[in-house]
C-alpha cells in the first residue's frame, strides 16, 4: 500500500506534542480500491468514475500514520474527524502527513491526539482529520 | 452515484438510506490488504483468541466506510468533495456480525448563500448495541 519513508517507530511516549510525522507517500491503484471496494461492500460506482472512496484515503491515511509510532497493546482508535475537500483520480499518488497534537491522561488511559492531512501530487490538500488513540498505561 | 441532490428534496428530519452489511472474516482480511493494515487483533485468529476481546474485530474504519456509503448514497459527489464527519466509536465489531447503519437529516443552515446539511447517523449490531455514533456535514455545492 505504501512506501516507508522513515526509521524505524518510536513509542507515542517518546514523542512530544508537536511532534511532526515524516510524510509518507502510497499511490491508490485500482487494484487496491477494487480490494477495497469489495471488502465494504460498496459499489462500483467509484471505478466507473475514477475516483477513491474518501474512506480509502482516510484508511491508508491511519494506517501509515500509525505505522510511525508504536502504542501498547490493548490500545482501541477512540474517535475520527474527517474532512473531505477534493476528489482523488484512482491512481493518484497522495502524501500523508500528521502530527501529534495532544496527549493526556484519563485514569489508566492515555489519550493521543493525531492530525492527518492528505496531499495529492499538485500539493493541494484532499483530506484533513483528527484521530484519537486511547492506550493503556 | 448522482452528482449532487435536489435541495428541493431535502428536509429536515428527512431519514438518510439506511446501509446493512453483514461482515465477515474475509472481508476484515481484505480490507486489511487495501488499507495496510494488519494488526493481529484484525487478522490473526489465533492472536486474536487469547486477548480480552476472545476474537478478531473489525477494522472501526471498515465500519465507518458502511456510514460514507450512507452519505455517498444521500448526498452523491457533493460528500466526496464537501464532506465532513465526526464519530466516536463506542464499541467493537465482529465476524459474524450484521451492521445497520441509519441516520437523519437534523438541519440545513445557510452560510454565505451556500447549503449546509447536518446529519446524525448511528451503526449498530444485530443486538441493537451502538457502534460507531457520531454527526456528519455536507456543503451542497
Amino acid at each position: 500500500m505504501k512506501e516507508k519513508e522513515n526509521s524505524s517507530p518510536l513509542s507515542f511516549k517518546q514523542l512530544p506534542v508537536g511532534f511532526e510525522f515524516p510524510p509518507t507517500s502510497y499511490e491508490l491503484s485500482e487494484s487496491i480500491i477494487t480490494k477495497y471496494l469489495e471488502a465494504v461492500g460498496e459499489s462500483a460506482d467509484f471505478l466507473a468514475l475514477g475516483i477513491v472512496p474518501p474512506l480509502a484515503i482516510a484508511a491508508c491515511a491511519m494506517t501509515a500514520l500509525s505505522q510511525s509510532f508504536t502504542v501498547p497493546p490493548g490500545s482501541i482508535h477512540a474517535s475520527q474527524e474527517l474532512e473531505f475537500l477534493k476528489p482523488v483520480p484512482i491512481g493518484s499518488r497522495v502524501s500523508c502527513g500528521g502530527r501529534l497534537a495532544q496527549k493526556l491522561a484519563r485514569g489508566s488511559l492515555n489519550l493521543v491526539m493525531l492530525e492527518i492531512s492528505v496531499l495529492d501530487e499538485d500539493g493541494e490538500q484532499v483530506l484533513s482529520g483528527k484521530a484519537t488513540i486511547a492506550a493503556p498505561d | 452515484m448522482k452528482e449532487k441532490p435536489n435541495l428541493a428534496d431535502i428536509h429536515q428530519g428527512d431519514s438518510l438510506p439506511s446501509v446493512t452489511k453483514h461482515i465477515t472474516q474475509q472481508n476484515i482480511n481484505l480490507y486489511a490488504e487495501a488499507s495496510g493494515d494488519f494488526n493481529p487483533i484484525h487478522v490473526d485468529e489465533a492472536f486474536a483468541a487469547k486477548t480480552p476481546l476472545e476474537g478478531t474485530i473489525a477494522h472501526g474504519m471498515l465500519i465507518l466506510a458502511y456510514a460514507s456509503e450512507m452519505m455517498t448514497q444521500a448526498f452523491g459527489q457533493s460528500w466526496l468533495k464537501g464532506g465532513k464527519l465526526s464519530i466516536r466509536f463506542k464499541a467493537a465489531a465482529r465476524p459474524q456480525d450484521t451492521i445497520t447503519t441509519s441516520g437523519q437529516i437534523d438541519t440545513i443552515e445557510y452560510k454565505e448563500d451556500i447549503p449546509y446539511v447536518n446529519c446524525s447517523f448511528e451503526c449498530r449490531n444485530q443486538n441493537g448495541d451502538v457502534v460507531i455514533s457520531g454527526g456528519s456535514v455536507v456543503r451542497l455545492q
